[in-house]
């Protein structure tokens, strides 16, 4: 975890690991974890948005997450009050 | 010390005491509301406090009221009353029935003192006093300066050039307001997060369903007796409570219509105008287009039922197109409903990739970017020289929150009720005014910017000094 990651981050972190095992099918111990940094982000959806979702116009603070796994790099997105995966395999996810 | 030198000093001296009496005698003088950069409650003086504070008070720190009596009050009950408050009356107006300016004598806020006389049934109305002055510029124009805690913090409506911002890059406010400061006749939608509609500086500017008007009905979200949508409508939960829980509706409800003057929080574009909320984005800050869509809707069966309803402020979207969505605001255009729009904040131009519902070319549309306090363009702001109208104040905006707090945010969702705000103030002058009329005088009055050249199609930033006829 970065030198500027939150606890609220720390959560969302341990929610991201798990969430990409499942998807991959893996472990969590083979999933690293990569860089994660404080972000702002455009809107409510924290540019992510899924389809059909509106979101507020905002700039909204949050985190972006690396992790890492079957050498690929995937993208999570946090706020202190939500978690998105970014762009995975062209989509968007609200986890 | 030679003669020559006594003389000398004595006369400094003397020169000195001069200018500190006259000092003194000017703020005796401009006796104006008070402002303070931070609170945001509203904390009760302790009994000693009161004391001191009174003692060590002068006249320029003392809160000044316009209190209304109900017709019937007899003077010797508003005499007690005053005097039980422990304030004197100032002044009577007498071409107003019971309309006395008084002034607090123990310590207390405009406010609070405010709050005190409304309490009362004796009183019809209680607001705080303000101040008008001429401009620095001597050009005779009027401008009217709220007395609101944070009105200093509100660069958007009154830029002083304060913490690296340009002098006069704002929208004007204060000019306007000594034509108009709003109406509790015109209606706002803030189709959003919801409005927290108990916040003390919006309580009073919310929107209540009139009796007459029936309760919504719409057969897919309501039972057969109708939803009571005393506030407005709540489309996350399907019922009539439209309560925020993230923030950004209350956020954007503050920046059109935070009640002004009233000694506490912030100042809205409109002192008085009537808020109506409606809820489709969840807590997170998002909702669905189809949640989008029967906020629309509601809208427009309100203004059918007699609600005047003719603004619309929309600080949200996506670059999806939804053409279920471009129609139903096409049927508010055919009602009379302005829709003020967010261009968003990814820094593209909408000209080449759409955000949407701002890049719907509609008669009713006014899409919005986002200036700093130097009237440059925002770094996240989306522009247009085709698809984007205007642009507003939308960084470092301080609003109204959650917890009945403030706070400061920044987007094209902060700069749209800027722009829904100008559009609520000129119909409160002219409330018969088309929606063709409205937002043809919004775009024609901008104040042209350098940064917005070949951005935004007015090129320029809304002004609602000019936009009321004020300048």
């Amino acid at each position: 975890m970065g030198p500027n990651a939150q606890p609220v981050t720390a959560q969302a972190l341990i929610q991201a690991r798990s969430d990409l095992a499942r998807r991959l099918g893996v472990d969590e111990n083979e999933i690293t974890e990569g860089l994660v940094e404080p972000a702002e982000f455009p809107d409510g959806a924290l540019g992510a948005p899924v389809e059909d979702e509106m979101s507020a116009q905002v700039i909204t603070p949050g985190w972006r997450i690396h992790l890492k796994a079957n050498d690929k790099t995937y993208e999570y997105r946090a706020s202190d009050r939500q978690l998105r995966l970014f762009s995975f395999n062209g989509e968007n996810y609200r986890i | 010390m030679s003669r020559n030198n006594i003389w000398v000093h004595l006369t400094i001296a003397l020169t000195l005491v001069l200018i500190a009496a006259l000092v003194g005698g000017v703020r005796h003088w401009r006796r104006g509301p008070q402002r303070s950069s931070q609170p945001v409650s509203r904390p009760e003086p302790t009994p000693d406090s009161q004391e001191n504070d009174a003692d060590e008070q002068d006249d320029a720190d003392k809160a000044e009221v316009l209190v209304r009596f109900r017709p019937g009050t007899t003077r010797e009950a508003i005499d007690r009353i005053v005097a039980q408050f422990h304030d004197q009356v100032e002044d009577r107006i007498e071409s107003v029935d019971g309309l006395d300016v008084i002034e607090d004598e123990d310590g207390k806020s405009a406010a609070d003192v405010v709050a005190q006389y409304r309490a009362l049934a004796e009183v019809e109305y209680a607001e705080a006093n303000s101040e008008i002055t001429l401009d620095h510029e001597d050009t005779g124009a009027k401008h009217v300066h709220a007395n609101d805690e944070m009105f200093s913090r509100q660069w958007g409506l009154a830029n002083n050039g304060a913490n690296g911002g340009k002098a006069g890059a704002d929208i004007r406010a204060m000019w306007a307001w000594a034509v108009t400061k709003g109406s509790d006749q015109i209606v706002v939608a803030v189709i959003d997060s919801g409005v927290d509609y108990t916040h003390p500086d919006l309580v009073r500017n919310i929107w209540t369903r009139p009796e007459i008007i029936k309760a919504y009905r719409d057969d897919d979200l309501t039972s057969a007796e109708g939803i009571d949508d005393v506030h407005g409508l709540n489309l996350v939960d399907d019922d009539g409570d439209p309560m925020d829980t993230n923030g950004h509706g209350t956020h954007c409800a503050g920046i059109i219509g935070a009640e002004g003057g009233n000694g506490f929080g912030i100042a809205g574009v409109n002192w008085s105008v009537k808020i109506m909320p409606l809820r489709f984005m969840d807590s997170d800050g998002a909702g669905t287009t189809r949640d989008a869509i029967e906020a629309v809707n509601y809208v427009i069966d309100r203004k059918r039922a007699g609600v005047n309803v003719r603004v619309i402020s929309a600080s949200w979207g996506s670059t999806a197109r939804s053409r279920a969505l471009e129609d139903v605001i096409r049927k508010a255009y055919d009602e009379g409903i302005l829709f003020v729009a967010a261009a968003g904040n990814a820094s593209t131009d909408n000209d080449q990739t759409p955000h949407y519902p701002s890049s719907y070319n509609l008669g009713n549309m006014v899409s919005v970017a986002a200036l700093n306090r130097n009237d440059q363009l925002a770094s996240f702001s989306n522009y247009g020289a085709k698809s984007v109208n205007v642009a507003a104040p939308g960084e470092e905006i301080l609003s109204t929150w959650l917890d009945h707090g403030f706070s400061e945010k920044k987007g094209t969702s902060m700069a749209t009720p800027f722009v829904a705000g100008v559009a609520a103030l000129i119909l409160s002058q002219n409330p018969k005014m088309s929606v063709d009329d409205l937002r043809a005088k919004l775009l024609k009055s901008v104040d042209p910017i350098d940064s917005l050249k070949g951005k935004v199609s007015s090129g320029g930033r809304i002004n609602a000094a000019k936009a009321v006829g004020a300048e």
